[in-house]
C-alpha cells in the first residue's frame, strides 16, 4: 500500500511541469489571500499593509516556488524533453536534411548491426537450448597425426559408464540416407543415428508422436524414424497421419514415430533421427564408424574439471592400451564451438570487422555533421539569442546533440528494420555460402545485444554529428554577441573542405569497385569451359565409406557395378546422348599438387579423375596423342592426359606426348608417406581446356586427367548429355538411382553451367552493397556541397549585392562563387582517380606469378575511359548542386543586399 | 554538523506537526500553517512558505495525498490528507518521540 501511495504521489507530481507549477502558484495565492484576510480581520490592518505582511510571513514567494521545482527533481529532463520536441520539429522543418542525413546514418547503423550480429554469431556462438552453455562435445585427439580420431565407439561406451563430470553422454553417427516419400520420390536426408538421450540434451516436445526412447536402441527393436519439420512438410505433404506409417529408409523400412517442430536440428542440421545401436558395429578400440560424442556438464562442474577428468582417463588408457591409445588425448569443449574455435587472430579479425563498421559510422556522421553545421549556422541568430538569455555553452551543445540524437533515433529504427529484413532474407544463405553446412544454432536474427549495439552506434553518431558542429558554432558566441553582429563569424574551415573532398573521392572511387565486381560477375558467367555446359546435367552420387578396408573393397565393387548399371539405364533414356563420370565437375575447382618433370621443374597442377569416356561425352577432341581406353584402368596404369593449359604453361608449348612427371614429396605428410614410392606418370594425350580452374581463380589452370574405374571413390559426379533442356532428365536420374541401388544417394542435381551459381550469388550481393554505398556517398556529397554553398551564398549576399551594384558582370560573380566548390570537387575527383589507380595496381599485385598480363586483373582501357566519363559526370552533378544557391545569389537586388546589415 | 542536526530536527518536528494536524481532518496549506503555529505556540519559527516544499516532499513519499476542494469561504483550495502509510509513520514518529523524551526526562530528573 505504501509503495502504491508513493508511486501515486510521485506520478501526480511528475505528470506535468506546467500543471505542478500552476497548482502550487494557485495554492500560494490562496495562502496569501487567506493570511491577508486573517490579518485584516484579526489585527485590523488595512488591506495593502496586510498583504505586505502576509508576503513577509510567507518568506519570498519565488524562492519557495524554486524550492518546489527543485524538490520535484528531474529538472534537466524537462529541458531535454523540450530539446527532443525541438529535434522532431527540426526533422519536419528540414525534410531534405532529414532524408539525406537519416538515410546515411541508417545505412551506417544497418551495416554496423548486420556485421555485429554475424560476427557475434561466429565468434560467440550460443546454443539455443536450456543450459546450452553446459552442453559439451567430447572427442579423441590423435596427437601423432594432429587430427581427430572419430572412431571412438569403444571410448564412448567406456566414458558413458565412468565419466562423473559429464552426464547424459550420448553419441551420434552422421549418415545420409535415402528416404522414399509416398509419391515414390527418393531423396537424401541428413540423418543422425543418435542415442535417445539427445532428446534430453535438446529437450523439445515433438510436433506429433514421440521422440526416440532408450527402448528403440535395444537389439531387435523395430526400426523407427523421427522426421524433421521440413521433411514432413515437403516430402509428406504435412500429412497429419504420418505417425505409424512405414517408409523405405536406406536399405530397410522404418516406422515413423514422431515429427519434430520447425527449427529443430540437433545435433547439427539434421532432418531425420534414427536410433543409434552400438551392438551393430565393431566395438574394438579405434574401430567402428566415425561418431561424435556429446554430453552435459554435471551440476557444479566446470569445463576445467571435466577436462582434468578426461585427461586422467586418457592417461590411464594410454598406459593400459598403448597400442591403440598411446597418442590419443580425450578432449572436451563447448558444443557450440565445435565447428569454429576462434583463436587470437580470428578475434582480431572480428574486432577489425566491427572496427570497420564503426569507422563507417564515424565517416558517415562526419558528413552528417557537415549538414548539421550548415543548418546550425543558419540558426546562428537563434543560438546567439539563447546564449544572451543565459543558456550556457554546454546547454546549447546539449540541445544540438539532442537534435542529432532524434535524427539518429529515427535512423536507428530504419537501420534496424532493414537489418532485420536483410538478416532474415540473406543472412542464412550468406553464412551457408561461406561456411557450407549451417548448424541449427546459427540463426541470424536481431539479438538484444545487437539492438543495444546499434543504439550505442546511434549515440556515437549523434555525438559526432551533433556535438562537433555545436562546438564549432558556439565557439566565440559570446564575442560575437559583444560585437553585436549576428553574422560573418562562422566559416567553413579546412575540416569541412577535407570532408567534402573525401566524399567526392569516395563517390568517384566506389564505382570502380562496382565495375570490378561487375567484371568478375561477367567473367565467371561467360567463362568458357570448352563445351556447351547448358546441354549437360550433373548429379552427385555417393555411398557411405565403410570403416574397414575389407568391407570397403566389397563396397567399391558394388558401387562400381551400380554406377555401370546407371550408365546403361540412363543412356537408354530417350533424349540422352551420352553419360560419363568424373570426381569433380568443371569449374568446381580441382585439387592441386606440385609435380616434378624429367628435369626439376616444379609446377602446381590441377587434377581430375575421369571415366575414359569423359572427353568423348563432353565433345572434346584429343588434340595430340590418344584418348584413354579401358586398358588404362589397370591398378598400376600410369597413363595421363594433360590439357592445353599444361602444355602452354608447364611445357612452354613443347611436345607433351611421352613426357613424364611425378608428384613432389609432400612436406606436410609424415615419415611413412615420404618413403612411399613416387611413380612416374606418362603423358599419352593432350586435350583442350575443360574448366580445370575454380570459378574465382584467375588465369589458366594446368590440368592433368587421371583415368579412374567406376567405384574407385565413394562419390562420383555423373554427367549426362541430353538433347534439349537437360533438367527434365533430373527426376528420371533420381528414379533410376533408387531403383539400381537404394543406398546410392543423389545430391545436387543441376545443369552443368549452374555450378558457379552460389559464387555468383555472393558476388551479386556484394555488388548490390557497393552500389548502395555509392548511392549514399553520392547523396551525401551532393547534400554537403549544396548545404555549404547555400550557406556561403547566404553569407555573401551583401558582397554580391555590392558587386552587382558596382556593375560587376554576372560571370564574374558566378566565378567568384563557384571557385571554392569547383576546387573542392576537382580535388575530390583527382583524389578518387588516384585511389582507383592505386587500387588497380594493388589488385594486379595480388595475382600470383603465372604469366598473366596485369591488365586482366585490373581495369581495361575501355573501363578506365568509362570511369573518366563518370568523373566528369560527377563534376557536373556536383556543380548542379550549386545551381540553386547561385541563382538565389544572382537574384539578389543590390538595394536589398545593402539593407541586410 | 550542528546546523545539519538542527535542520534535521526542525524538519522532523515540522513533519510530525503536519502529521498531527492532518490526523484530525484534511486541511489546506494555510490551515495547516495556522494550526502548526497554534500548537507550537510560536516556538517553531519557520516562515510559512517553507511548509509547501515540506508538503510536496511528504506527498512524493506517499505519506500525504492532496485533492482540490472548497474552503469555508467558498474558494478552491488544495486539501491535504494523511494516507495509510502516513498514519503509520505518525504512530512510529510519536512512539519514538515519546521514548526519546521519556529517556531525556529520566536523565534530566536524575541529574
Amino acid at each position: 500500500m505504501s509503495w502504491l501511495d508513493g508511486a501515486h504521489g510521485r506520478l501526480a507530481l511528475l505528470r506535468s511541469r506546467k500543471d505542478a507549477d500552476e497548482r502550487f502558484a494557485s495554492e500560494i495565492r490562496f495562502h496569501i489571500d487567506m493570511e491577508t484576510a486573517r490579518l485584516q480581520r484579526e489585527e485590523g490592518i488595512e488591506s495593502g499593509e496586510a498583504r505586505r505582511r502576509a508576503l513577509v510571513a510567507f518568506g519570498g514567494v519565488e524562492r519557495h516556488k524554486e524550492a518546489l521545482r527543485q524538490g520535484r527533481g528531474l529538472r534537466w529532463l524537462g529541458g531535454m524533453s523540450l530539446d527532443f520536441r525541438l529535434g522532431f520539429r527540426m526533422l519536419v522543418k528540414y525534410p531534405g536534411l532529414t532524408i539525406v542525413g537519416g538515410l546515411a546514418m541508417a545505412f551506417g547503423i544497418w551495416v554496423g548491426a548486420v556485421t555485429f550480429e554475424l560476427a557475434t554469431l561466429v565468434a560467440h556462438p550460443t546454443l539455443p537450448l536450456p543450459g546450452g552453455d553446459r552442453v559439451v562435445l567430447l572427442r579423441n585427439w590423435d596427437a601423432s597425426a594432429s587430427r581427430e580420431e572419430p572412431r571412438a565407439l569403444n571410448d564412448f561406451l567406456g566414458w558413458r559408464q565412468t565419466l562423473k563430470s559429464v552426464t547424459d553422454v550420448g553419441a551420434y553417427r552422421d549418415v545420409s540416407l535415402n528416404l522414399t516419400s509416398p509419391d515414390g520420390d527418393v531423396r537424401t536426408a541428413a540423418t543422425a543415428e543418435i542415442t535417445a538421450n539427445a532428446f534430453r540434451i535438446a529437450p523439445t516436445a515433438p510436433l506429433m508422436g514421440r521422440v526416440l526412447v532408450p527402448d528403440d536402441e535395444r537389439a531387435g527393436a523395430p526400426p523407427v524414424v523421427v522426421l524433421g519439420y521440413d521433411v514432413w512438410r515437403t516430402r509428406f505433404g504435412s500429412d497429419s497421419h504420418v505417425v505409424g506409417r512405414t517408409v523405405p529408409l536406406g536399405e530397410t523400412y522404418a516406422t515413423v514415430v514422431g515429427v519434430m517442430p520447425k527449427g529443430f536440428g540437433f545435433p547439427v542440421s539434421h532432418e531425420l533421427w534414427t536410433p543409434f545401436r552400438p551392438e551393430l558395429y565393431d566395438q574394438a578400440p579405434r574401430a567402428g564408424p566415425p561418431i561424435a560424442i556429446f554430453g552435459r556438464l554435471a551440476p557444479g562442474v566446470t569445463l576445467e574439471s571435466a577436462r582434468a577428468e578426461l585427461t586422467a582417463l586418457g592417461q590411464r588408457a594410454a598406459r593400459d592400451r598403448p597400442i591403440t591409445h598411446e597418442h590419443l588425448q580425450p578432449q572436451v569443449g563447448r558444443y557450440a564451438y565445435q565447428f569454429y574455435e576462434p583463436g587470437l587472430s580470428e578475434r582480431a579479425t572480428m574486432f577489425a570487422i566491427n572496427g570497420f563498421a564503426i569507422m563507417l559510422i564515424v565517416l558517415v556522421c562526419s558528413n552528417v555533421a557537415l549538414l548539421l553545421f550548415a543548418r546550425a549556422a543558419t540558426r546562428e541568430s537563434e543560438l546567439t539569442v539563447r546564449s544572451a538569455l543565459g543558456a550556457s555553452r554546454g546547454r546549447i551543445v546539449l540541445q544540438l546533440f539532442t537534435e542529432a540524437l532524434v535524427l539518429g533515433g529515427v535512423a536507428t529504427a530504419v537501420g534496424l528494420a532493414a537489418a532485420r529484413f536483410g538478416l532474415s532474407r540473406w543472412g542464412e544463405e550468406f553464412l551457408r555460402v561461406n561456411t557450407g553446412r549451417l548448424p541449427f544454432w546459427f540463426n541470424p536474427h536481431l539479438s538484444p545485444a545487437t539492438v543495444l549495439y546499434a543504439i550505442g552506434l546511434a549515440v556515437l553518431g549523434a555525438a559526432i554529428a551533433g556535438v562537433m558542429p555545436a562546438l564549432k558554432v558556439t565557439r566565440g558566441l559570446g564575442a560575437r554577441l559583444r560585437q553585436g553582429t549576428a553574422g560573418g563569424g562562422l566559416r567553413f574551415g579546412g575540416v569541412w573542405t577535407a570532408v567534402i573532398i573525401t566524399q567526392v573521392a569516395a563517390t568517384v572511387a566506389f564505382p570502380a569497385i562496382v565495375m570490378l565486381e561487375q567484371r568478375e560477375l561477367v567473367r565467371i558467367r561467360s567463362l568458357d569451359v570448352g563445351f556447351a555446359a547448358d546441354e549437360y546435367l550433373a548429379a552427385g552420387l555417393e555411398v557411405d565409406v565403410p570403416a574397414d578396408s575389407a568391407t570397403a573393397r566389397v563396397q567399391s565393387a558394388r558401387l562400381g557395378a551400380s554406377l555401370e548399371e546407371m550408365r546403361r539405364r540412363v543412356a537408354a533414356e530417350p533424349g540422352v546422348v551420352g553419360v560419363t563420370f568424373a570426381d569433380r565437375l568443371p569449374r568446381m575447382g580441382h585439387p592441386e599438387r606440385r609435380i616434378e618433370m624429367d628435369g626439376s621443374t616444379l609446377r602446381e597442377v590441377a587434377m581430375a579423375s575421369i571415366d575414359p569416356s569423359y572427353f568423348e561425352v563432353l565433345g572434346a577432341p584429343i588434340l595430340a596423342g590418344r584418348s584413354f581406353n579401358t586398358g588404362d584402368l589397370v591398378p598400376d596404369g600410369r597413363a595421363v592426359i594433360v590439357d592445353r593449359g599444361f602444355v602452354d604453361q608447364v611445357l612452354a608449348g613443347r611436345n607433351a606426348i611421352g613426357r613424364r612427371f611425378r608428384f613432389e614429396v609432400n612436406p606436410q605428410s609424415d615419415q611413412r608417406a615420404a618413403e612411399e614410392p613416387r611413380p612416374w606418370y606418362e603423358i599419352v594425350g593432350v586435350v583442350k581446356e575443360l574448366g580445370m580452374g575454380g570459378a574465382t581463380e584467375r588465369g589458366r589452370a594446368s590440368g592433368v586427367y587421371f583415368p579412374a574405374a567406376l567405384g574407385s571413390s565413394s562419390e562420383a559426379q555423373m554427367i549426362v548429355h541430353g538433347r534439349g533442356d537437360p533438367t527434365t532428365l533430373g527426376p528420371r536420374v533420381r528414379a533410376i538411382a533408387s531403383a539400381v541401388d537404394p543406398t546410392l544417394r543423389v545430391a545436387d542435381v543441376q545443369r552443368l553451367d549452374k555450378v558457379t551459381d552460389p559464387i555468383l550469388w555472393a558476388i551479386a550481393l556484394w555488388l548490390r552493397l557497393t552500389v548502395l554505398l555509392t548511392a549514399i556517398a553520392l547523396l551525401l556529397s551532393l547534400a554537403g556541397i549544396y548545404a555549404v554553398l547555400s550557406f556561403t551564398v547566404a553569407r555573401r549576399t551583401r558582397e554580391i549585392g555590392v558587386r552587382v551594384a558596382l556593375g560587376a558582370s554576372r560571370r564574374r560573380v558566378v566565378t567568384a562563387i563557384f571557385r571554392r566548390p569547383l576546387t573542392q570537387v576537382g580535388l575530390g575527383v583527382v583524389a578518387g582517380t588516384v585511389l582507383i589507380a592505386a587500387g588497380t595496381v594493388a589488385v594486379s599485385g595480388w595475382v600470383p606469378d603465372q604469366g598473366i598480363d596485369l591488365g586482366a586483373a585490373g581495369l581495361s582501357l575501355g573501363q578506365v575511359a568509362l570511369l573518366m566519363a563518370y568523373s566528369v559526370l560527377m563534376l557536373g552533378v556536383c556543380l548542379l548542386a550549386c545551381v540553386v544557391p547561385t541563382r538565389r545569389a544572382l537574384r539578389v537586388e543590390p538595394t536589398e543586399a545593402l539593407r541586410t546589415e | 554538523m550542528l546546523r545539519r542536526a538542527q535542520t534535521d530536527a526542525l524538519r522532523g518536528s515540522l513533519d510530525l506537526l503536519v502529521f498531527k494536524t492532518l490526523s484530525l481532518e484534511p486541511m489546506h496549506g494555510w490551515g495547516i500553517s495556522q494550526r502548526v503555529q497554534q500548537i507550537s505556540d510560536g516556538v517553531l519559527e519557520v516562515n510559512q512558505g517553507s511548509l509547501y516544499p515540506a508538503l510536496q516532499r511528504l506527498e512524493k513519499s506517499g505519506l500525504v495525498a492532496s485533492d482540490w476542494g472548497t474552503s469555508d469561504n467558498n474558494r478552491r483550495a488544495r486539501y491535504y490528507r494523511l494516507t495509510a502509510s502516513g498514519r503509520r509513520a505518525l504512530n512510529a514518529e510519536l512512539e519514538s518521540w515519546r521514548r526519546f523524551s521519556a529517556g531525556l526526562e529520566a536523565v534530566l530528573s536524575t541529574a
